[in-house]
């Protein structure tokens, strides 16, 4: 086996590990590192399940190389925190955007880097920002619904922090 | 499935790199982005025994204004081509197809050099790449060369690159302030690799008929195609008249398809190229995507 040593950060906690040169992200995360909320349904792309945040950025976890993130910036669904990461679980929650779970922690991650971005999105595009994350059991009204009501509640809190602001001065 | 075995180097130069590959021999495999290689190893359609990671190399992630257009690294991934962090030199086309490709995740890795490197022809670089006229700077221990786009791609997954070769950058010349553009990629859902993808590039007048006009089309061969007979059916002629079904005949043409014997499942591809090619010079018309 070829092996390689690969130094990355891991929902903040570094890591060094030896693991084989053909081991994936998706598999390093979840053989070595135990965290299994990122789910494998494809190794194709095109599921999203595997979906992880690489340096800020979502990518597919199954098609990134382990030796690829030497230095990198790895956050999973485990390490999903912060204002913008309750209200997507609170408005999963209410909108009951899960069914078998399967494609949530993918699904979470890729909605959280569309909250964040803090920009208004009407169902179409989100359909269109999510269609790299498939739901088998078809539950994406709940799920549109769910990331709309949390982009609209990130959007307002920054209004409201605006308000406060101006008030206070 | 899981990819096979294979050695795996991390170069941080193109020296160290090209030094690899030349190494690997015809048993080495560069990989940038891996969106489409890793795939394909994960099925075992590729086993390559050596990996040359392009990734750790910085300077192949730039791109800068040329005198005549722009010059991007081979590892500018898709999505610094969405949102400009490179010049766009074509008035807004690189962008747009950028766009087109595949999910967020993906373009967030995947590459303009990998994509050109993979030749498929279902995907927007090479038709893009092929109807801009670009070209790939290519470096080996045993020199430099260009080569256009429309002579590196050969085939499906197949190029005009040496196993030691290395696409370095990615040459647009500009599009002048008056071309116009369209571009149309059908796909029945967003991301999904094209069923037909045309591309539209020339001058029109200000009311709509084309002085001149170029049109490539993707995923109808086993490369782009230029289609000259649609070229022709389409230069003077008012938009009004440029419906799908006067474009079958010329389209039959270029893709070398005899119309009176064509089955259905051929006839339904080729209206479907018909239909794309007319909304690439469709979006061009309305100037919408110019």
């Amino acid at each position: 086996m070829n092996e390689i040593t690969v130094h990355l950060k891991v929902n903040g906690r570094p890591h060094t590990l030896r693991t084989a040169g053909r081991t994936t992200l998706a598999d390093l995360l979840r053989d070595q590192l135990g965290l299994t909320g990122l789910h494998l349904g494809c190794e194709q792309g095109v599921c999203g399940a595997c979906t992880v945040i690489v340096d800020g950025l979502p990518m597919r976890a199954c098609l990134t190389l382990a030796g690829a993130c030497e230095d990198s910036d790895v956050v999973t669904v485990e390490g999903l925190d912060g204002p913008d990461a309750d209200r997507l679980r609170d408005a999963f929650s209410r909108h009951g955007a899960l069914q078998c779970g399967f494609c949530t922690p993918g699904m979470l991650l890729s909605a959280h880097h569309l909250v964040r971005a803090r920009q208004p999105l009407d169902r179409e595009e989100v359909g269109v920002a999510l269609s790299g994350n498939i739901c088998r059991c078809t539950g994406y009204n709940g799920i549109v619904s769910a990331v709309r009501e949390a982009l609209e509640g990130g959007i307002a809190a920054e209004s409201a922090a605006v308000t406060t602001r101006n008030h206070e001065e | 499935m899981k990819a096979p075995d294979f050695r795996y180097h991390r170069p941080t130069t193109v020296e160290e790199a090209i030094a690899l590959l030349a190494d690997a021999g015809d048993d080495g495999k560069v990989i940038a982005g891996g969106q489409s290689l890793v795939p394909i190893m994960n099925m075992r359609l590729a086993e390559p025994e050596t990996l040359v990671d392009l990734t750790g190399v910085d300077e192949l992630r730039t791109g800068s204004k040329t005198p005549s257009g722009a010059c991007y690294g081979a590892t500018t991934t898709h999505m610094m081509f969405e949102y400009e962090l490179v010049p766009d030199v074509t008035r807004g086309l690189l962008p747009h197809a950028a766009a087109g490709i595949g999910y967020p995740a993906i373009r967030n890795r995947g590459t303009v050099g990998g994509s050109l490197a993979h030749s498929d022809s279902s995907a927007e670089w090479p038709t893009v790449m092929a109807a801009l006229d670009a070209a790939v700077h290519v470096r080996s221990v045993r020199g430099a060369r260009t080569v256009p786009v429309r002579e590196l791609l050969l085939g499906f997954f197949t190029t005009a690159l040496e196993p030691d070769e290395l696409i370095t950058e990615v040459e647009v010349p500009g599009l002048a302030p008056t071309a116009r553009w369209g571009m149309y990629k059908m796909c029945r859902k967003p991301g999904e690799f094209a069923e037909s993808l045309a591309v539209a590039l020339g001058e029109a007048e200000p009311d709509g008929p084309w002085r001149e006009v170029e049109l490539w089309l993707g995923a109808a061969a086993d490369r782009p195609l230029r289609l000259n007979s649609t070229e022709e059916a389409v230069r003077g002629e008012a938009f009004a008249d440029l419906l799908p079904d006067r474009l079958v005949a010329p389209l039959a043409a270029d893709l070398g398809q005899d119309l009176s014997a064509i089955d259905p499942t051929g006839r339904h591809a080729l209206q479907l190229h018909a239909v794309t090619v007319q909304r690439a010079l469709q979006s061009a018309e309305r100037g919408d995507t110019a």
